[in-house]
């Protein structure tokens, strides 16, 4: 076996020990084709070829590798996010009819001569009315820009909606 | 399942468009197709990512390292059939517009 030839086998050898599991099988043909060569040039020549086109390899698998792993982040991110933005819309909607509805107590008993306490229309407007109406010009001015917290207030405008139709209801 | 038709891929396609039932190894293609290692074995390495080429190790003679051989998917039969003569078409092409001299 020539010097190019024993060169060539080992240049090969080393590149299937340390290429990653992916090009190894690879990595091995190419190794294992040196053995049908003929000329020990043609060998050397074949293994320098082999050695460029498997790094290349190896560069293009951990380019998507990290594509991949990036694309993964972003999604998780993106989802993490939307959570977020949903979760915060129901608390808003349900910090905006808490307000309205100890607004509306604390003036009742600041100003019991309105006679707010008893008034069943006063309670209607405060729980129903007004914090829908809210919630529906909330949900059309942020549906775009802000679109999971448009969908947490929506959510939380249509869970009151439905419960006042199933108390109306059943009264 | 894109695979860029340089006119190296379409040599190696024909390669293996002859008989295309048979296993091949990477030097025989070499040597058939006239294309360096380095050239001819990221051809192999997409064709067999994208499901056109199956490869399989062969159980050599004692004494000899197994062999990787290549053959034809279905697909990539398919493929090939579809695409066979296209260096030819792109030849003529080149003839019509007058970019080859001769």
């Amino acid at each position: 076996m020539g010097a190019p030839r024993t060169l060539a086998a080992r240049l090969l050898r080393a590149v299937v020990r340390l290429v990653p599991e992916e090009s190894r099988d690879w990595a091995l043909a190419m190794l294992h084709e040196l053995d049908f060569i003929e000329g020990d040039w043609a060998a050397f020549f074949w293994a320098l070829g082999s050695t460029s086109a498997i790094l290349r390899h190896v560069a293009s698998v951990s380019r998507a590798w990290s594509k991949q792993k990036r694309s993964q982040e972003a999604g998780m991110n993106n989802t993490g996010k939307k959570v977020l933005g949903v979760g915060l819309g129901i608390l808003s909607a349900l910090a905006l009819v808490g307000c309205l509805f100890a607004g509306l107590r604390i003036t009742g008993i600041l100003f019991p001569g309105l006679g707010l306490e008893h008034s069943r229309w006063a309670y209607w407007l405060a729980v129903m009315a007004i914090p829908e109406s809210i919630f529906v010009v909330a949900t059309i001015l942020l549906w775009r820009k802000k679109g999971p917290i448009a969908a947490g207030i929506l959510a939380t405008g249509l869970a009151m909606a439905l419960h006042i139709g199933v108390h109306l209801a059943l009264r | 399942m894109k695979l860029r038709l340089s006119p190296q891929t379409l040599l190696v396609l024909d390669a293996f468009l002859d008989h295309a039932e048979d296993w091949k190894y990477g030097y025989d293609l070499s040597r058939v197709t006239g294309l360096k290692s380095g050239t001819l074995y990221p051809i192999l390495m997409r064709m067999a990512e994208r499901k056109l080429l199956e490869t399989e190790w062969e159980q050599g003679e004692p004494g000899k390292p197994p062999r990787h051989m290549y053959r034809f998917t279905p697909e990539g039969l398919q493929f090939a059939r579809a695409n066979a003569g296209a260096h030819v078409r792109r030849g003529l092409g080149q003839v019509a517009l007058g970019l080859v001299e001769g």
